[in-house]
Formats: structure tokens, sequence, C-alpha cells
């Protein structure tokens, strides 16, 4: 190895980059979870299984022959739309029941399964593979880089960067930081709480296709992808601060840049350990993570 | 009276039976993976040893006596082919055995035929022990191991880069694991420097977390043994991320095939692997081989299908140099026995039951495979290192 430039420059910079790309995706995912829990209090355990119909979405989408582009556009809508149903159809009904949280964790997990196997006899147990809509590869700071993954990182960073906007700054984020603050307060001011309750939960889910929609190419779709990929998002939840839009996006970015750098140390199968050893520790120091709740934060 | 007829006719029975054991066909029981993960390479297996029991037969079969093939599916699972190898030999009597794919079933099924005092052997396992620390005097072996696949591609890469320095990635289970150790330490016998050693979960999707200690590792040659999928997802992705670049990539010699070359498609070129099988070795034996192969199959015929093709041969002149199909007589006659397989004249040694091949180092240049060099069987097939027999 030469100089430390050099290794900067050749080695740490294009890992670090490629660790953004998944960091964006996993934000997205934590960001859903997170904001779920924050104002309904429910911990999706179905989540990942969103983010595989998500992914499922492209692939009929693009076997009917229609573009990659209109998938994206897509796929939220049907998620929301899914999301809103299962949020008025299964989880309000439990929602007013002393042992709210055992159950709707319950019912979440039993979506889950049943999510899951149901992709597993529609589309068959073995995965499929997503043509990436761009191609070609850019040289940055002397790696090179395929220009679908910076696309990832720009349009994650976007969305990611919209959805602060919308619930800092936005009369709709306030009525929803509201609700989340005191349900009843808000509901005698005139706020539809369950409506919000609902479209909320259907945000959540639809943030969870997108994750979905922009990973396919790279991951490839398979049915158990949601399972493998929610342990992570839940993690960075959980480190961030259930229910903290700040904390998931601080979290989720620091730690899949310290899976990456790690990588150039140890073997990149150890990243998921890592991940999971940093969150028993945040949990042990701080159990309820390094930033506060969505609507006392 | 009716008792001496009793005798008379029994005696004409026994006789009879034996006299149609001398003169009936020779069965050979063929335990190989017809179903599951690895049904491809027991396909090429039963047409490499349907063409040559069909040729063997036309010509007048063995000693007089044709050749009859008994299959029975092993799913790629040693208990399963055990269990058919025991009712092969126990039910059907067959005098010979063969087929096995998986190494962990030709060394199980070499114990059933010890068991039965019966001789069998494998075209298509490659786990050097199997003639090596856990050698049978009742298993040969006619297709090239491990160890000679990585002497063929080690010489190559002496050769052509001297003082190399490689960076090994394998999926991480035994056959990874064994075919990197196995290239590292012939490699590292020729001069190169290993700068980096990773192994990747089997079915792994997104290789790019391994690439920063590749590229930390700054190697100009990269070995992998990843296969099927694998090769197409690596290879993809090293090429989109520049990774290849002014890199020699080498493999195992199950790493690119037919099966996954089109997939791979431009990221395969330039890759180099040893093996003991090339459909353009240059010989009028092979090419009568591919011929015929390609005219029954319409296929082309790949190592397992060849070696399967030759062991029938093997059988055919130790039989007949034995003058009989017993067991003791077979064995002394294959130890050291030289015959005759479209890969030229393979010699069996006769101290560890290993056939004695050249091998090549093969290249992909324009979605082709094409022989970049060879190393001769005395200098591939490396030490004896059986101690049973």
């Amino acid at each position: 190895m030469t100089s430390i430039l050099e290794w900067l420059q050749f080695v740490l910079a294009p890992q670090s980059i490629n660790g953004l790309s998944i960091g964006v995706a996993v934000v997205l995912m934590a960001l859903g979870l997170t904001i779920i829990f924050g104002l309904l209090d429910v911990i999706n355990m179905a989540h990942g299984e969103c983010y595989a119909l998500g992914a499922y979405a492209v692939v009929i989408i693009l076997g009917m022959g229609v573009s990659f582009w209109w998938a994206l556009v897509l796929t939220p809508i049907i998620m929301g739309v899914m999301g809103y149903a299962m949020e008025r159809g299964l989880i309000q009904r439990v929602f007013h029941s002393k042992d709210r949280h055992t159950l709707t964790l319950l019912l979440t997990f039993g979506m889950a399964t049943v999510m899951e196997d149901a992709i597993k006899i529609v589309f068959g147990a073995n995965p499929r593979s997503v043509e990436a809509p761009v191609t070609g590869a850019t040289e940055l700071f002397g790696s090179f880089f395929p220009n679908y993954r910076l696309f990832v990182m720009l349009l994650g960073g976007a969305i990611i960067v919209s959805v602060w906007l919308l619930v800092f700054r936005t009369s709709i984020g306030a009525i929803v930081r509201a609700a989340a603050h005191d349900k009843d307060m808000s509901a005698s001011l005139g706020i539809p709480v369950s409506r919000v309750y609902a479209l909320t939960f259907a945000f959540g889910v639809a943030l969870a296709g997108i994750a979905g929609v922009l990973l396919a190419p790279i991951y490839s779709v398979f049915p158990t992808m949601g399972r493998d990929f929610v342990l992570m998002a839940f993690s960075v939840v959980i480190i961030g601060g259930m229910g903290s839009i700040k904390g998931a996006v601080i979290a989720g970015l620091v730690l899949t840049q310290i899976q990456s750098i790690s990588s150039l140390l140890i073997s990149p199968v150890w990243n998921d350990t890592l991940l999971f050893g940093i969150m028993v520790i945040v949990l042990m120091w701080r159990p309820q993570g390094l930033f506060g709740k969505l609507g006392h934060a | 009276m009716k008792t001496n007829k009793l005798v008379a006719i029994m005696a004409l029975a026994g006789l009879s039976t034996v006299a149609l054991a001398q003169n009936g066909p020779i069965r050979i029981g063929v335990v190989t993976p017809l179903t599951g993960t690895y049904a491809g390479i027991g396909e090429q297996v039963k047409w490499g040893l349907n063409l040559a029991a069909k040729e063997i037969n036309a010509s007048g079969g063995v000693m007089g006596r044709q050749i009859e093939l008994m299959y029975e599916d092993e799913e790629a699972n040693p208990s399963v082919a055990v269990q058919k190898a025991e009712k092969l030999f126990q039910t059907s009597k067959v005098d010979f055995l063969t087929g096995t794919v998986n190494s962990g079933s030709t060394l199980a099924v070499g114990q059933v035929a010890e068991r039965n005092n019966k001789l069998m052997a494998t075209t298509v396992s490659f786990a050097d022990s199997i003639t090596g620390e856990r050698c049978s005097p009742n298993v040969f072996r006619v297709n090239a191991r491990a160890g000679m696949q990585s002497a063929a591609l080690a010489a190559w890469v002496a050769s052509t880069k001297p003082g190399a320095q490689v960076f090994y990635l394998g999926p991480d289970y035994e056959m990874g694991r064994s075919t990197v150790a196995a290239f590292k330490s012939a490699a590292e016998g020729k001069g190169a420097k290993s700068v980096g050693e990773l192994f990747a979960p089997l079915d792994n999707k997104d290789y790019s977390p391994f690439f920063g200690q590749i590229r930390s590792g700054k190697p100009n040659v990269l070995y992998t043994s990843v296969a099927g999928n694998d090769t197409v997802r690596l290879f993809s992705q090293m090429a989109e991320f520049g990774v290849s670049r002014n890199v020699q990539i080498v493999g195992a010699s199950g790493t690119v095939t037919g099966q996954n070359l089109t997939a791979i498609g431009k990221a395969a070129e330039g890759f180099v692997t040893g093996a003991g099988y090339s459909t353009l070795i240059d010989s009028p034996e092979n090419k009568k081989f591919v011929e015929a192969f390609k005219a029954e199959n319409k296929a082309d015929p790949d190592l397992y299908g060849a070696d399967s093709y030759g062991v029938l041969f093997l059988y055919k002149a130790a039989v007949e140099k034995a003058k009989s199909t017993e067991t003791d007589k077979v064995r002394t006659a294959i130890r050291d026995l030289k015959w005759s397989t479209p890969q030229g004249v393979k010699t069996m040694r006769g101290g560890d039951h290993q056939a004695m091949q050249d091998m090549y180092a093969i290249i992909v240049k324009n979605g082709k495979f094409e022989i970049q060099s060879k190393v001769s069987a005395a200098d591939a097939i490396g030490p004896d290192t059986c101690t049973k027999f």
C-alpha cells in the first residue's frame, strides 16, 4: 500500500460512497417504520414484506412491458392504498383494546407471514432479476460507480429531504405531529385522527415500497428479501430512537458507513453482526435510542 | 430313480446358471444425480456412459459379453447414494459401479463397495481426499482432481504473470474453501504473493462490500471459485465497479461453464481456468468423440461427459487384461493400466488409483473457450499421499 492519500481516494472513498447508496435505502425503510411507530405506536412487523411487495410490483409492471419509471411512480400509490386498507381493516379493529401493543405486534407478524407465503405461491421461490433502468458507470474521484447506484443515492436523498420538509415544515406535518403528541386534544380540535392514522400508515408503507423498487435491480427479487432487510431497518430505528425521524436518518447513514468501512478490515459477512452488536450496546446504554419520539422530539 | 432324476435336473440347472453368468451381460451400476441441483451434471454423465456402452456393445462387448447399464438416482445426496448402491450391489448384482458426482457420495459409496467386495470409479468428484488421505482399494478416479486443476492454472499464471499478487474470493462452503486453499498453495509454490482472501455466502446478491478489500489489496490476479448464478453476479458487478480492470481473473473449472457463459456475457472475457478436458483438444479420438456425442445428444460434451465416456473403456481394458470380472483380478489389472480416451492416453496410477492426464489452461475469448497452454500429466499429478494400500 502506498500513500495515505491514495488509500483515501482509491479505497476509502469508493467504499464510503457505495455505503451511501445502501444507506439511503435503509433510511427510507427506517423512516416508514419510525413514522408508523411514532404516530400509531404500532410496530409494523410486516414492513419488510411491504418492501418485498414493492419489488415484486416492479417485476409485474416490467413484465407488462411498462417502463421502470412508471413503476417508480405507481408502486408507492399501490402500496399506499394497500397500507390504508391494512390499517383501516385490520389494525383499527384492535387499536382500542387494552392489549393494543401485543395485539398489533401479533397482527402485523401474522400479516407478514401471510404476505410472504402468498408471494411464494404466486411468484415462486426463485429469485428474479430486474434490469436497472440506468446503465453504464461514471468515474468519480478516480473510481468507477454504476450510474444506477448514483441515481439511487440522489433520488433516495431527495425523497428523504422531502419527507423531512413535509413533516416539519408543512401544515400536514404539523397535524400528524399534533396527533402523535396528544391524540385526544387533537381530536377535540377537529383533526380527523383515525383518518390521519390510516394515511400515515399508508405513507410509511409507501416508503417501504419505494425502497423495494429502488433496490430491486441491486439485490434481485425473492420472497424472503423483506425478512433480511427489515432487521437492518429495525436496528436503525431502535438505535436512532423509535419515532424519531432525525434519529432514523442519522443512525441509518452512520451505521451503513460503519459497515462499509469495517468491510475494509474484516469480512463483509460480519456486517449484520456488527450492526446488531451496536444495537445491543446502544440499548444497554440509552434504551430510548439516540434521539426522542416523533411527537416529543 | 426319481431322486436321481431330480439331482440330474438340479445339476443341469446349476451348471446352466453358472454358464449363463459367464455369458450374460456385464451389469454396471450407475448411481448419479438424475434430479436436483446437480441434475445437469448427471445428464452429461448419462450421455457419456450411454455413448460408450453403445460403441463397446456394437464392437462385440467386453470379452464377448454386452454391457448393461443400470441407473439409479442419487439426488446429489450421499445417504441416498449409499442406499441405491447397496441395492445395485446386492439385488441387481452389478459387477462394477460408477456415476457418483458429489464428493461425499463417492466417499460413502466407496465404503459400500468395500463391504460388497466390488470396485467403483468416479468420473466427476474432485475433492483431493478421494485419492488422498481417504483413498480406498476399491475406489478409482478417472477425472482430474482439484490439485491437478490448480497445477495447470498456477503454471499458466506463473508463466504469464511472474510474481503475481493474488486475491482469493470463494463461496463460503467446503468446495469454495478447498479450491481456494488448493490454488493458493499451488500459486505460492510458483512464487505468487497472496494479498487477501475473502469468502462470500453462497447465493450472495451484492458483492460490492467485498470490493473494498480487493481495491485495498491491489491484486493483478483474482482467483474465484463461485459458480452458477453467483458467477454471473460477481463478474457483472466487478465490471460495473471497474474492479476487474487490469486484473486477470482466474477460477475453478466449474466457475464459467457452457451453462452460465451467455448470462455472464462480455464480463467473462479473458477468464482463465484449469481443466482436464476441452472439446478443442486436437486429437482424432477427441474429434470422433465430440461428433458422435453431438449427433447423439444435440449438445457438446463437457468434462463430465468425456470422463464418463472414458471410464467404460478403462473397465473394458482391465477386464480384458485380467480375463475375468472378478474384483481382485480386475483391481490388479487396473493398477498402472494405460488406456485410450478422448483426452489421449491416460495412466491409472496404482499407488492411489488416480488417473494421470495432461491438464489444460483454458481461456474465454470472444465468448468461446480456447486452449491456452498445457501441463503434462507427470507435472500435474502431484505426490501420492495414499497410505492405505
